[in-house]
């Protein structure tokens, strides 16, 4: 196992910054997400739950 | 009955996910070796390289399920198409950006118009077109079938990203992995590549699923409100 230099080499910038930016894309993807499905079920009170069970006709066909 | 599977899906999805980025990121960071030309700059590659594939493969997907939905009238497969839409496009925004991470050390240059680099951004704006294209229409049915034609239209794109390095004198670098090929890169190197393939793989079929739960809600809330709103 090779502990890794922090520095890589020179090269941290780009490396540490590649991996930062995938992670704020991967963490805004899930975020944005989850105030989706948040917005959604506040939405959902006000619908008849028979739709969940898919005994509509609208996701079916 | 789509819905509630869906929903006991995506934690076999998830978890796993977590698991294989944090052995992908160990692999790559603790047990490959430094690269003897590019040094650890080439580590970008665990990220760009899985980026890069699912931006290519996620569009092919959409594309069939929007080819689907739009020859059969088949509206779980019309939602799919969209629910994959914009996770490829987030795979498509980070294959160019890690690219521009990688491109700067190894190139000199954070951008070149390069055959390879600039089919993957048109690849970005077909996905970004689908995603404006579906929006700006208020009737599912009509956005589904308008996003399938681009969609579909747009495919002719993935094998002119892969090939590109082929047929063209590009700055890009050759594929180094190739299905019938021994690979040309470390062991080590290789499985860290394999591994953030797998867990990026995972991710995106967690996170379509829970998008596409949503989809399905908010479509027939719409249905829902339409017929309130008739009767």
């Amino acid at each position: 196992m090779n502990w890794p230099d922090l520095s890589m080499g020179g090269y941290g910038f780009y490396v540490w910054g590649s991996y930062l930016f995938s992670l704020i894309a991967i963490v805004w993807e899930l975020v944005s997400l989850n105030h989706r499905k948040k917005a959604q079920s506040r939405a959902q009170k006000t619908v008849s739950p028979g739709i969940l069970r898919g005994t509509t006709n609208e996701t079916t066909s | 009955m789509f819905y509630p599977l869906a929903g006991k899906m995506i934690p076999w999805f998830a978890w796993p996910a977590g698991i294989l980025f944090a052995l992908g990121i160990f692999v790559g960071f603790f047990i490959a070796p430094t690269d003897f030309q590019q040094g650890d700059a080439y580590r970008i590659i665990f990220i760009h390289v899985p980026a890069s594939w699912l931006a290519m493969f996620l569009y092919v997907l959409m594309a069939l399920y929007a080819g689907v939905g739009w020859a059969f009238n088949a509206r779980l497969a019309s939602m799919m198409a969209s629910s994959l839409s914009i996770t490829g496009a987030m795979f498509t925004f980070l294959s160019l950006v890690t690219g521009a991470f990688w491109g700067k050390p190894t190139w000199g240059t954070w951008w070149v118009w390069d055959a390879r680099m600039t089919s993957t951004l048109i690849l970005l704006f077909l996905y970004i077109g689908f995603i404006s294209l579906q929006s700006s229409i208020d009737d599912a049915r009509r956005a589904d079938r308008a996003g399938a034609v681009l969609a579909l239209v747009g495919v002719i794109n993935v094998p002119i990203i892969y090939f590109s390095v082929q047929w063209w004198n590009t700055l890009h670098q050759g594929a180094t992995i190739r299905i019938l090929q021994k690979p040309t890169i470390h062991g080590s190197m290789l499985w860290a590549m394999l591994i953030m393939l797998a867990a990026c793989w995972l991710y995106s079929v967690a996170v379509v699923l829970i998008r596409l739960r949503c989809i399905i809600l908010e479509r027939e809330q719409n249905a829902h409100s339409f017929a309130e709103v008739a009767v």
